[in-house]
Order: C-alpha cells, then sequence, then structure tokens
C-alpha cells in the first residue's frame, strides 16, 4: 500500500516537474502558433485585422461564427478585389474563452507580433478595458458589443459598433409598438448583468416620450433561477408587450410558456443576440410570434442571394450562417470601404486617420446586409429592422420595413 | 553539498538568507528581475506583469490561510475593493498613484477585517463559507452602490504617473509593480521571523492550545485578515490600473478560487509557494494554448476545447496537489534542493 | 387580490424551495456518513441534468429509460468521486477534503463543456403543462410538478432512511463509526452508499432544475444556494434541510417580487450570515463540543 502510494506520489512529482519544465519552453513556441488567414506573413503592406474571439466559453456560438465569418470575409475581399489598392488582408484571430483578462491577453499577444491595423474585440468589458491601449497604439477597434457606453465619440473615440446600440435597439422595438398599437403598456424583463441592465434606464425614458406606459421593469438574478415570482409579477401588470434584454436564450422561452399558460396576451420581444435563427430553433414552440430586432438581414432573406454580400456568403456556403457570421463580414466590409477612402485621401491606415474617414462617409452600401445605405451617428448605425419567428415557415420574418431612429 | 554555515546567534539562525550561497543566488534573481524587460518581448512583459499580481495577492491570501489557517473565497472580491478604491479616488481627487495604492491598501485592511469578523465566531469550513458569503455581499456593493462604483458599466482608471511618464504600457509599468512585488514579499518573508507570525502559526496549528499560551485569538484572527486583505488591496489597486478599467464581473468568486489553488499548488505556508502557485498557474494555461495548437491538425476543432480544458484541468491540479502533494511545489522545489545539499552522499 | 398574489408568490417559492430541499437532503446524507461538505453537489446535480440531456436529446431515447439512465449515471458519478477522491483523504484536515471538492466542481464542469460544450440548451419537456389551480391561486404546472416529484422523493428516501437495513447502517455510522464497525457495519460500504445516494438524488433534483429553469455549464453556482441551506439548516439534520429549503426558496421568491430580483441572492447571503453569527450549528444542527 505504502508504496503505491509512494510510486503514485513519485509520478505526480515527475509529471508536475516536467509540466513547470515544459512551461516555459512551451509558452515561448506557443508564441508561433495563431489561426492566420489571407496574406503571408511576409507581405509587409498587408492590411492585419487582429481579433479577441471567444471561440470557447459561454459566447462559443457567436465566436465561432465571428471568427468563420472574419475568415471568408478575408479570402473573399483577397481573392475577388484583390484587397484595398493592391494590399491585401490578413486576419489574425486567436480564442479567449470569453474572459476579459484572456482577451486582453490576446491583444497583447496579437500586437506584440504584428503591426495590426484593425482590431475585433468579443465583449464590452474587453473594449473598455483596451480602450486606452488603443487609442496609445492607434489601432481602430469594433467587435461583439452593442453597449450603449461605447457609442460615445468623446471617450472611445477609436471603436465603433457594428449596429445600433442596445439603447437604440430597444429604441427601435419602442418606435415600432408606439406605430402599431399607441399608448400600449410595455414591460421590461432584464437580467442583472452588464449587459442586462445597459438600454433599461434611457429605454424607460423613452417609451415616456413615446406615450407608452412602462408598467413593469423585472430584473432576473443571473444564472439557473425561478422565475415563477417574475411571471407572476408579470401577468399583474397585464403588458401588451414584454422587452426581454440580456439574455441568449434560459429564461426567454420559460417565460412565455409560463404566460401562455396563465392565459396573457402579451407579445414578446427581443433583442439582437437572441435573435439568431439557432437560438429560435433552440427555444421550440414557445418561440412562435416571438419578436425582435435585428440590423442585418438573415441568410434566407428573399433579396440575399441579389446582393453584393450576401450573394458571396450563397456562392461560399449552402447551408445557414447565423447572424453573429454576417456581423463579422459587415466589419469586414465596412473595413474596406474605409481603408479604400483612407488610402485614396493619401493617408495612412492608422486609427485616428480611418475613423476620421468613417465619420465623414455617408449612406454607406454594405452590400446588402443592411437594407438601406447607411451614415455613422455617433458611433452606431441606429438602424434596424423588427422580424417575427414563424413557426409554421420555421423561419425569421419581417414584420416591419428598415427603421432608422431620428 | 552545503558546508561552512555556522551560526552564533539564534538570529543569523533565523536570517531569510543563511549563507552566502543565498545571498548570491538572491541577487542574481534580482540582477535578472532588473535585466528581463531588456530582453523580453512586451507580451512576456505583460505576463510577467500580471504574475507579479497575482504574486501579491496569493502572498496575502497565503498568509492567512496557509500561516493562520484560516481559508477564505473571499480574496478577489478584496481586490475588487482595492481596485475600486483606486478608480475612485483616480476619477474624483486625481491624487497621485502612490497615494491611491496605499488608500487601496487601507480600505480594504478595514473591509477584509469587517468581513473576518465571523472568524471570531466560526472557523475551518464554517469561515470559508462566510466569506464566500462576504464576497457576495461585496458583489453586490459594487453592483448597486452606482454613485460610486459606476454600477455594472464600472469605472475606467488613467495610467499611474510617474516623473511625468505615464506607466501605462507593461515595458513601464513592470518597473513600479516589479518592486513594490519583491519588497511586499520579502516583507512577508520576514513577518514569520516575527511575533506576529509565529502566533500566526500557532493559531493555525491549534488555535485552542494557542490562546492557552496566551495569543489573543480575536486580535490575531482580525490581524491576519488585515494583513492578507492589505495585500489583495494593494494587488487590487495594481489590476486597476494594469487594465485601466473595471466592473463588478472584473472579480468573480471563480478568481478567489483561483488564489486558492495558487497557493495550494504553491505550496500552503510557504511563501516561496505563493510565488511559485502563482506562476504555475498563469502559465499553465499558456502551455494548453500551445498543446492544443500542436492537436489541431489532428482533432477537429481543437481550439473549441481549449476552455473547457483549462477549466478542468484548473481543477485536477486542485485535486492532484492535494491527493499527491499537499505540500505543494514547494516541497517539490526543497527536495530538489535537498538533493544537492546531500550529493555526493545521498543518490 | 393583494393576498392571492401574495399566496401565489408563496407557493411559486415553495415549489422551487422544494429543488432546494432536494439537493439539500443529497448533501446532508454526505455529510453525515463521511463528514464532507461537498462544495461539488451543485456540479453533481449539473451532470446529472446533462447527461438526462444526452440521453433523452442526444441519443433520443424515450425519457422515462434517460430518466432511469441519468439517475444511475449520478449514482455512478457519486461511487466513482468517493472511491477515487475522497476515499483517499479519510481522516485528512477537513479543509483538504473541502478543496478538493472545489476542484471536483472546476473538473466536472470542464468534462460538461467538452462533452456538451457551453452553450445554453433547454431540457425536453416531459412534465405536464396543464395549468394548476390551488382554489384561485395559478401554480406553474412544472412548479407544481417538480414540487410533487421532489416531495415523493424526499418521502421515499425518509422511509429507506428510517426502516431499511443501508439506512439504518447509514445512521448508525453517523452517530458513531467505532461503535457501527464493532457491530459489524461495514463502514466503508456506508461511505460509498452514501456517495451515491447523494449522487442520484442530486441528478433528480439536476432533471428537475433543468426542466424548470433550462440548463448550462454554469448552473452549478445552484449550489452555492444548497450550502447556504444546509447551513441554514443544521449540516447534520435532514428535518433541517427540509425546512430551510423551503424557507429559503419562499424568502428569495418574496425578495424577488417585492424588493427586485437583484436582491434575491443577497437576501439569502444576508440570511447565512445571521445565522453563522447567532447560531452557527443551524436550526436544528448538532452543536459540536471541541475537546483539547
Amino acid at each position: 500500500m505504502s508504496m503505491k502510494i509512494r510510486t503514485s506520489r513519485l509520478l505526480f512529482g515527475v509529471a508536475s516537474g516536467l509540466a513547470l519544465g515544459g512551461l516555459v519552453s512551451g509558452t515561448a513556441l506557443a508564441q508561433d502558433q495563431e489561426t492566420t488567414v489571407g496574406a503571408g506573413a511576409g507581405e509587409e503592406d498587408a492590411i492585419v485585422i487582429g481579433g479577441s474571439i471567444p471561440m470557447t466559453g459561454v459566447f462559443a456560438f457567436a465566436g465561432l461564427a465571428f471568427n468563420e465569418g472574419m475568415r471568408d470575409f478575408v479570402s473573399w475581399v483577397n481573392e475577388e478585389h484583390g484587397g484595398v489598392n493592391g494590399r491585401k488582408f490578413r486576419y489574425v484571430g486567436q480564442d479567449t474563452g470569453y474572459d476579459v483578462d484572456e482577451s486582453v491577453g490576446v491583444f497583447q499577444r496579437i500586437t506584440s507580433r504584428e503591426d495590426v491595423d484593425f482590431y475585433f474585440g468579443d465583449s464590452t468589458a474587453f473594449s473598455q478595458t483596451i480602450n486606452s491601449e488603443l487609442n496609445r497604439r492607434d489601432i481602430l477597434m469594433t467587435g461583439a458589443s452593442f453597449a450603449s457606453e461605447l457609442n460615445n465619440p468623446e471617450e472611445y473615440p477609436l471603436q465603433f459598433l457594428l449596429g445600433p446600440d442596445y439603447t437604440e435597439q430597444v429604441g427601435i422595438l419602442l418606435d415600432y409598438i408606439a406605430d402599431e398599437q399607441p399608448g400600449a403598456r410595455v414591460a421590461f424583463v432584464h437580467s442583472d448583468t452588464e449587459f442586462g441592465r445597459d438600454p433599461i434606464a434611457a429605454s424607460q425614458e423613452r417609451a415616456e416620450e413615446l406615450g407608452l406606459e412602462v408598467v413593469e421593469t423585472l430584473v432576473t438574478p443571473p444564472g439557473a433561477s425561478d422565475i415563477s415570482g417574475a411571471t407572476l409579477s408579470l401577468r399583474r401588470a397585464r403588458p401588451d408587450y414584454t422587452i426581454f434584454h440580456g439574455y441568449v436564450l434560459a429564461p426567454i422561452p420559460d417565460f412565455i410558456e409560463r404566460s401562455r399558460q396563465m392565459g396573457m396576451e402579451t407579445k414578446f420581444m427581443g433583442t439582437y443576440y437572441s435573435m439568431d435563427q439557432t437560438i429560435i430553433d433552440e427555444m421550440g414552440e414557445a418561440a412562435d410570434g416571438f419578436m425582435g430586432v435585428m440590423p442585418y438581414r438573415y441568410y434566407y432573406d428573399q433579396e440575399a442571394p441579389d446582393t453584393e454580400i450576401l450573394g458571396a456568403i450563397h456562392d461560399m456556403h449552402d447551408e445557414y450562417k447565423p447572424t453573429m457570421y454576417i456581423q463579422a463580414w459587415l466589419a469586414g466590409v465596412l473595413l474596406r470601404e474605409i481603408a479604400q477612402e483612407t488610402l485614396d485621401a493619401g493617408k495612412e491606415l492608422t486609427g485616428s486617420n480611418m475613423r476620421e474617414t468613417l465619420d465623414s462617409m455617408e449612406n454607406i452600401d454594405t452590400g446588402g446586409i443592411i437594407g438601406v445605405p447607411v451614415t455613422y451617428r455617433g458611433s452606431s448605425i441606429p438602424v434596424g429592422r423588427i422580424y417575427r419567428a414563424d413557426m409554421d415557415e420555421g423561419r425569421m420574418v419581417p414584420v416591419s420595413d428598415w427603421i432608422e431612429l431620428e | 553539498m552545503r558546508i561552512g554555515s555556522p551560526k552564533e546567534t539564534y538570529a543569523a539562525d533565523e536570517g531569510l538568507f543563511r549563507t552566502r550561497t543565498q545571498w548570491a543566488w538572491f541577487g542574481i534573481l534580482l540582477l535578472s528581475l532588473v535585466l528581463f524587460p531588456f530582453l523580453s518581448n512586451l507580451y512576456w512583459l505583460y505576463l510577467v506583469c500580471l504574475i507579479s499580481i497575482h504574486v501579491i495577492s496569493a502572498t496575502g491570501l497565503n498568509i492567512l490561510t496557509g500561516y493562520t489557517g484560516q481559508v477564505s473565497l473571499g480574496q478577489a472580491a478584496f481586490m475588487g475593493v482595492g481596485a475600486y478604491t483606486v478608480a475612485w479616488l483616480d476619477n474624483h481627487a486625481a491624487t497621485p498613484f502612490v497615494l491611491n495604492l496605499l488608500a487601496a491598501g487601507g480600505v480594504t485592511t478595514v473591509v477584509g477585517m469587517v468581513a473576518g469578523l465571523p472568524s471570531l465566531r466560526v472557523k475551518g469550513l464554517y469561515l470559508a463559507i462566510a466569506t464566500i458569503a462576504a464576497s457576495f455581499i461585496l458583489h453586490f456593493v459594487f453592483l448597486n452602490w452606482e454613485s460610486v462604483t459606476g454600477g455594472a458599466r464600472g469605472m475606467n482608471i488613467a495610467p499611474p504617473q510617474a516623473f511625468g511618464h505615464e506607466l501605462a504600457n507593461a515595458d513601464t509599468f513592470y518597473w513600479l509593480v516589479m518592486p513594490v512585488t519583491v519588497v511586499m514579499v520579502l516583507l512577508a518573508a520576514n513577518l514569520f521571523r516575527t511575533r506576529v507570525g509565529r502566533a500566526f502559526i500557532a493559531i493555525r496549528d491549534r488555535d485552542i492550545s494557542a490562546s492557552v499560551l496566551g495569543i489573543s485569538l480575536p486580535v490575531y484572527k482580525l490581524m491576519s485578515f488585515a494583513i492578507a486583505s492589505f495585500y489583495a488591496g494593494i494587488a487590487g489597486g495594481f489590476y486597476a490600473y494594469f487594465f485601466g478599467a473595471i466592473n463588478p464581473e472584473s472579480f468573480p468568486l471563480l478568481m478567489s478560487i483561483f488564489y486558492l489553488a495558487a497557493v495550494i499548488v504553491g505550496g500552503l505556508g510557504t511563501i516561496l509557494g505563493s510565488i511559485l502557485g502563482a506562476v504555475f498557474m498563469t502559465l499553465t494555461p499558456e502551455l494548453l494554448r500551445y498543446g492544443v495548437d500542436v492537436m489541431e491538425p489532428f482533432v477537429d476543432d481543437a481550439s473549441a476545447l481549449l476552455s473547457p480544458v483549462r477549466t478542468m484541468v484548473f481543477g485536477l491540479l486542485i485535486v492532484g496537489f492535494l491527493l499527491f502533494e499537499p505540500h505543494g511545489l514547494a516541497e517539490i522545489w526543497r527536495r530538489v534542493r535537498r538533493f544537492f545539499h546531500l550529493w555526493p552522499f545521498r543518490n | 387580490m393583494e393576498w392571492l398574489f401574495f399566496f401565489e408568490v408563496s407557493l411559486a417559492g415553495l415549489g422551487f424551495g422544494a429543488l432546494y430541499a432536494l439537493t439539500a437532503v443529497a448533501f446532508v446524507v454526505i455529510y453525515k456518513a463521511t463528514r464532507v461538505i461537498n462544495l461539488a453537489m451543485g456540479e453533481m446535480l449539473m451532470f446529472g441534468a446533462y447527461l438526462f440531456f444526452g440521453f433523452a436529446a442526444g441519443m433520443a431515447l424515450p425519457v422515462w429509460l434517460a430518466l432511469v439512465l441519468a439517475l444511475l449515471g449520478g449514482a455512478l458519478l457519486g461511487l466513482g468521486l468517493e472511491r477515487i477522491v475522497i476515499r483517499p483523504l479519510l481522516g485528512e484536515n477537513p479543509i483538504s477534503v473541502f478543496m478538493v471538492t472545489i476542484g471536483l466542481s472546476s473538473v466536472l464542469v470542464g468534462l460538461v463543456e467538452i462533452i456538451w460544450t457551453a452553450t445554453p440548451r433547454s431540457l425536453p419537456d416531459f412534465l405536464p403543462s396543464d395549468p394548476i389551480f390551488i382554489g384561485d391561486a395559478f401554480v406553474a404546472p412544472k412548479t407544481f410538478w417538480s414540487f410533487v416529484i421532489a416531495a415523493v422523493v424526499i418521502g421515499v428516501f425518509l422511509v429507506l432512511f428510517r426502516f431499511w437495513r443501508g439506512g439504518v447502517a447509514l445512521r448508525a455510522t453517523a452517530s458513531d463509526q467505532g461503535a457501527a464497525y464493532a457491530m459489524g457495519i461495514n463502514v466503508p460500504a456506508v461511505y460509498s452508499l452514501s456517495w451515491g445516494l447523494a449522487g442520484m438524488l442530486a441528478a433528480g433534483a439536476g432533471i428537475l432544475l433543468g426542466s424548470v429553469a433550462g440548463i448550462s455549464s454554469e448552473m452549478g453556482v445552484f449550489g452555492l444556494t444548497v450550502l447556504v441551506v444546509v447551513i441554514v439548516g443544521g449540516l447534520d439534520s435532514v428535518l433541517g434541510a427540509l425546512v430551510a429549503g423551503l424557507f429559503i426558496g419562499w424568502v428569495e421568491s418574496l425578495a424577488g417580487v417585492y424588493l427586485g430580483g437583484e436582491y434575491e441572492h443577497l437576501m439569502t447571503f444576508i440570511i447565512l450570515m445571521v445565522v453563522l453569527l447567532l447560531r452557527p450549528w443551524g436550526l436544528f444542527g448538532t452543536r459540536e463540543i471541541e475537546r483539547l
């Protein structure tokens, strides 16, 4: 027995010793490993897109789509257009596990070796954390976050959003509601996280301005928890519309199901990250009639094959591609436009030059990703469209035209 | 083989560095720490700065858990207190960073002592659970005391200024964090040559016996909490400066478990253990990243395995070390050293 | 109307409290037999829920079979953990064992994310979904049925605990290991039994929780609230686990509705702090006297 313990201990000691030794040499080697797509490392004038991409962890469903979208964009733009003015694109993305410290680590790792021109971030917290670093290094960035706070060119001069910020997303929903049913009763349900709290205070005001009545605002604690009490409060408030924010999946389906069991008539709405087809599929039956705001065309949009970008995506892929994949393409398409104009004006591709270009551009053609030509207002594009889940067709169908906020 | 280290006084026998060889090694270590920034790239410097912050915090936790025997799962929340103190002062008072960091240490010390109050009433596992409760309550405060903490969106912190320079990047920040880390580690090591440190150890070994020996349990337990929190506060202050932005989700319970794991893996009750543990736990994910990259051609979507494997390895390290190597890396290190001390007599 | 609403909220809270109680019983069984505070309980529960998900949704087995397999899987997990990790630490410092269970929870989370990824999922529906009314008060069917199932399981367990040979052995071991061993009770087998039973209870609770609130690799956080429940009830008291489970569920529900969702867990931990300061051995627990 004691012999056995001794052996296993010895083995463990040897193993951890080896691990410790391996660590140092391993990390040194690890530096040369990454996912690279596009122009070879030798090409001096390549336009480099770096990315902290959450390919694992809770946000992996989005991160994997971002990664694939960015890859496909880079190979498309290099093959079809030869890059911009002969300068090819290159994409370097690494996994963050949706952990802020890790995202910052990835940023440091990539920027310490590459001359990065453009960066794709994975979370609001990362955008906040890396902001001063971006300003110092003069790198333009966009990413996964639609946080209202980032829509602020003074504080975050080198960051822009790939659509309406969360407040604007809810604003678009409220505009739609005010149009459909003036004076409607509205309830908000949000998670007790930075993501969930983001648009609530501003949206409550906005709703009142539009003549809507905010009858209830419910907070659910993060993690698996019981929503019985919250559904009872919701029933008591008798809203015509209930807007969810700060969730991906749970507890939306459960809320909807229980409200139906209680015979409630309210219509449920969501924001961007709970609107992808894969999420709707996961909601199952409960999703029927679920509405929400989406700034992009879906992959299966009827007009998609005729547009430049969605057409190219259709040529590359026969099967459904998530909205986050299209979001990454939008980042690429915007970057191409910005880089083109900046280079045409005879300026270098620094962050601040590119930002100036972005501010000066009007009616940008997104190649069909967004249905109307867009102009940046602040750091966001306050445009979106309302879709409704139609379970007979098994997909999201538009129920409004493209709505642009004032 | 070690020879020629006779002692004439007890003080000499208690010294941190007892032989000339040890002094020499210490000198070499300091020299390499000074030379490191000139030989390394920015990414390595970034990692080393991060490790330094972890070392400070883990050292603090080791004083509390390893030396005094009070298990705490609140270290990350205490770091949060320090970080928020720095952020508040930076945004509202614009005081110099030295002052801010000291204030972070001070405020956290007070908060830590309050959180340590249950230690007077309960101990062992109950205390560990009380510290979980304390960290939940602190998280609630970070999230909801919006006028001070900025609520869910958190706060931004400008980089520290010294001699007209911004210590913003890892290459300049290094010169701030590394000397402080060295000093704080040396202070911690020296603590256990004093009455206070010995009292801590006595409490860990058997608190009732310690109190029979005339050690006031309330005073020393709270003092241990105070010291651990001070270290956490300083580490949290550095964390805030280093990352430049904090929010309530920057200091999750998982981070407290990380520090506990670092202390266990490094070695409970040894200062060297805190250092080794922090280094090991920070670099392990880097090694895993390398492993995943090597597997990439053979396994589909190997990169999608990285973070679950990291979580799992993290747990396996805690379990493995507690089962097979409860004294941690420091003990392995001592074994290696002993081999050389006894060489060539024992082989 | 107000009282009816209060009544409905209370029922909802008690319904969820039944899940706390069920998991807390598993916790207490382990503590009684092996004196281990198992912080991996929440993750064992998560693992059980994912097993059910894997059998029912992944392999498309019939629900009853998936249920049986998931419960067996939970029991096996408990047995395995006890034999491989907990047994070698017998007699060690309880704090080491406690920290080992923290490590185990991390391992289980990683394992689940490797097998099923971290993407949140819904469990297949298997509870009846017709609305239930008690008087005029509405009770969500999922809440109602999970309460009923939890109550039945706990009832069966209590009967076993009282009359079955294994249950008696378990209680005997809990009160005095040495004496139990001298009377011919196979104490190591009792250790295994307790972990296996607890694993099965946890898996059951996980499946119920998953069908009420969805499953994700973070659902183990539930275990922290259960930890509060067992401390409040008393670590070694089955009765305490039941009473405190229902009580905490009720308080959280009221706090969530009348104060707001952000106060739910705050209330729980404030209760914990108060109990730790006033009566650390819990409402129904045994007060231990320390000797030198």
